[in-house]
């Protein structure tokens, strides 16, 4: 494995008396391509809202990019920077364009001017099968191409980690595989992607590992062929029986 | 986020301050022999407003041609009773004339001139009605105004003569019920009385003046002896040359002199336009900078009622709490009475009115503020932030655009409502539309139709200030 890009060491998370997440250790390397699978209420997407601190967690330690994000002293917002999210219900921005919405950050943040943001954008666009969109409002697209902007919004920022939360669990079937394809893309093209999804054909092929969470813990960790061809933990096999033979 | 509430909590601190130059305060008077005279804002027959906007009535005219004989100069702050008598306490007037009974109470505090008027309570009934005598009162309602000697007197007899009491807020209404046949009679100060059926009310006077008393000048005890000395005087040689007399007989002469107001709507506003047109003025005044100042207050203390701090969202629900909870009549009489008696220091009426309309309306603004940021989805905040935009940011490009269009509706409701609740101010005495109604009313007693002119007035105002909202609405939506 190459360079630790995310170091997780025995986090944890609870509302009051709900402990979501009870322990969790975890490394992701530069360029590796993490799905995290489970149940509902497994608190997978809770662990990846910690990564960016959109979550706080109650203890435990989080190093992204040699950078302790749970010090008080350290610049959340710097770190963000580096760390693009994409999230189950886009989440773009209602009252912006869809050019907008992708120069945003880069304009506010990094110093693009709005020539420099907009030619960045149609590039971005263009990568996500969107270039005829850019002056689009945001109501207007379809939700298949709502999270291709999200994507391309994301990527605005260069961030060299992708966190993806549910990508694909709004889109009606038809639209699933053209945001699979960009997901892909990035993966091929090196990008350290953390991924919760239910998408277990896209784990199969782009994963390098695939870990398993159920009820607050990593209950299996392995390759691909490892989780999905010999589960040893008897609620993994559960749950696969369940997602797999629908 | 320390910085941001300092920021703000100093812009409201300057707000308040600035208020307190929006109008200039009125400059001294220090010149020999000028005597500052505080008097009551509106008591016809002895000091109202006349229809050139002039203080007139017999302690006007009393006050100064005595000084005319005496040779000294007056300068007449209507202040409002109470006021007037608390500024005299507090020497910050020479003399109070204001058809001010003399009392033992009050000689404690105050040095009393001769008695300079007689007055009593008068029973006024109906101008077709039998009744002369108090006991043909059996088993009737009769009309009294709240406060008054009127209904002291009433309500001490009315076991006595079996007679039911109504109570009033002011004379024109109570009138109105005896003249409509409600109330069968009416109390009131004999003065008071002449005065309104020379104005054309429709009543009669049945009975002679009962729990007679006397109205007197007032200095400070122990001060202004030789102004206490000079109004005696004057008096005196009023009362010896008829003068005393042509001034009361002005006012209260048993001749019904030929109105010279004209009565009709047309009339009433040709005579009281210029009364009316300040009061228009003082009102749009007091709404615009209300407006601003609560617009600015409610979306500061909104804005802190959603920022991620325990302690600005805690200020902000106090806040909103105690300035939506408070009604704003308690709020008015409150900062404008209650606050210099705390401090010492006098607020003008027009900055009370102000910071009343600005915690009150702001209070509301604020509330409506934070539910319509909190309309927006969450998911926008998280966006902006997980793209590192920090929290101030993220909510001026991303929250409040999409917050303040579900605002707008409520923005344009809070502001008809700003500018309707200005009329609640006339009671600290600020001439604006309502106030100016009042002050007319009480000198031609034409309520339904001077209403009516003034409830046409809002509406006018109030339709402008929708077009404009919705005007200003469209736009924001192309």
């Amino acid at each position: 494995m190459s360079d630790l890009k995310i170091k997780v060491t025995d986090l944890k998370k609870s509302y009051g008396e709900n402990h979501v997440l009870k322990g969790i250790d975890l490394n992701i390397g530069a360029n590796e391509v993490v799905v995290i699978i489970g149940p509902s209420g497994s608190g997978k997407s809770t662990l990846l809202r910690c990564l960016n601190r959109l979550e706080e967690p109650t203890s435990g330690q989080i190093i992204v990019d040699n950078v302790d994000i749970g010090d008080p002293k350290a610049d959340i917002n710097r770190v963000r920077q580096d760390i693009g999210m994409v999230f189950q219900h886009f989440n773009l921005f209602n009252n912006l364009s869809v050019a907008d919405n992708i120069t945003l950050a880069p304009m506010e943040l990094k110093g693009f001017n709005k020539a420099g943001a907009e030619a960045q954008a149609k590039k971005l666009l263009a990568s996500v099968g969107l270039e005829d969109k850019f002056d689009a409002k945001v109501q207007s697209l379809s939700g298949g191409q709502k999270q291709r902007v999200a994507i391309a919004r994301a990527l605005a920022m260069k961030p060299d980690i992708m966190l993806f939360d549910e990508p694909t669990s709004a889109l009606d079937p038809e639209m699933v595989g053209d945001v699979l394809e960009v997901m892909k893309d990035l993966a091929k093209e090196g990008m350290t992607m953390v991924v919760v999804t239910h998408e277990m054909g896209f784990a199969k092929e782009v994963a390098d590992r695939v870990i398993f969470v159920d009820q607050g813990k990593i209950l299996e960790r392995g390759t691909p062929e490892e989780v999905f061809e010999h589960p040893k933990n008897e609620r993994l096999q559960d749950f696969l029986n369940k997602v797999l033979n629908v | 986020m320390k910085k941001w509430l300092l920021k703000s909590l100093g812009l409201v601190v300057c707000l308040i301050g600035f208020i307190g130059f929006i109008k200039p305060a009125e400059t001294a008077q220090a010149a020999e022999k000028t005597y500052t005279i505080g008097t009551d804002v509106t008591f016809p027959p002895f000091e109202f407003a006349n229809d050139q906007n002039e203080y007139v009535g017999i302690d006007m005219d009393l006050i100064r041609a005595i000084a005319k004989d005496q040779g000294f100069k007056v300068q007449i702050k209507p202040l409002g009773f109470n006021a007037a008598v608390q500024a005299l306490d507090s020497g910050q007037i020479d003399g109070v004339i204001a058809g001010m009974s003399i009392t033992d109470e009050r000689k404690a505090k105050f040095d009393f001139s001769k008695s300079y008027f007689q007055s009593g309570v008068v029973m006024a009934v109906a101008q077709n009605s039998k009744i002369t005598k108090l006991s043909q009162l059996k088993g009737q309602r009769v009309a009294v105004k709240t406060g008054t000697a009127g209904a002291d007197y009433a309500n001490s007899i009315k076991a006595k003569y079996g007679f039911k009491v109504v109570t009033f807020d002011d004379s024109n209404n109570m009138y109105q019920d005896v003249t409509t046949g409600n109330s069968v009679a009416c109390f009131e100060d004999s003065p008071v009385m002449q005065y309104g059926i020379k104005q054309g009310t429709k009543l009669k006077i049945v009975t002679e003046p009962a729990e007679k008393g006397d109205y007197g000048f007032a200095v400070k005890k122990g001060q202004n002896k030789e102004l206490l000395a000079a109004f005696n005087t004057g008096l005196t040689n009023l009362r010896a040359n008829g003068q005393y007399k042509k001034i009361t007989e002005k006012y209260l002469g048993a001749t019904n002199t030929k109105k010279t107001e004209s009565r009709t709507f047309i009339g009433l506003i040709k005579q009281n336009g210029s009364a009316l047109w300040d009061g228009f003025k003082e009102t749009i005044w007091l709404t615009l900078v209300s407006i601003i100042f609560a617009t600015i207050f409610g979306i500061i203390v909104g804005l802190l009622g959603v920022a991620p701090n325990k302690f600005s969202k805690g200020l902000s629900s106090t806040l909103i709490y105690i300035f939506r909870g408070m009604p704003l009549l308690v709020l008015a009489l409150f900062i404008y009475t209650g606050v210099p008696s705390l401090t010492g220091n006098k607020i003008p009426a027009f900055v009370a009115g102000i910071i009343t309309l600005t915690l009150n309306e702001g209070a509301y603004t604020a509330a409506f503020v934070k539910g319509g940021i909190e309309a927006v989805d969450n998911g926008q905040m998280e966006a902006a932030r997980s793209l590192g935009l920090p929290y101030g940011k993220s909510m001026r490009k991303v929250i409040l655009p999409q917050g303040i269009r579900i605002m707008v509706p409520s923005f344009i409701n809070q502001f008809i409502i700003t500018l309707k609740d200005t009329s609640i101010l006339s009671v600290i005495g600020l001439l604006e539309l309502t106030q100016t109604g009042k002050i007319i009313i009480a000198r031609n007693l034409e309520g339904f139709k001077v209403w009516t002119i003034i409830a046409l007035t809002y509406l006018v105002l109030i339709t402008l200030l929708t077009w404009l909202s919705n005007w200003v609405q469209r736009r924001m939506n192309a």
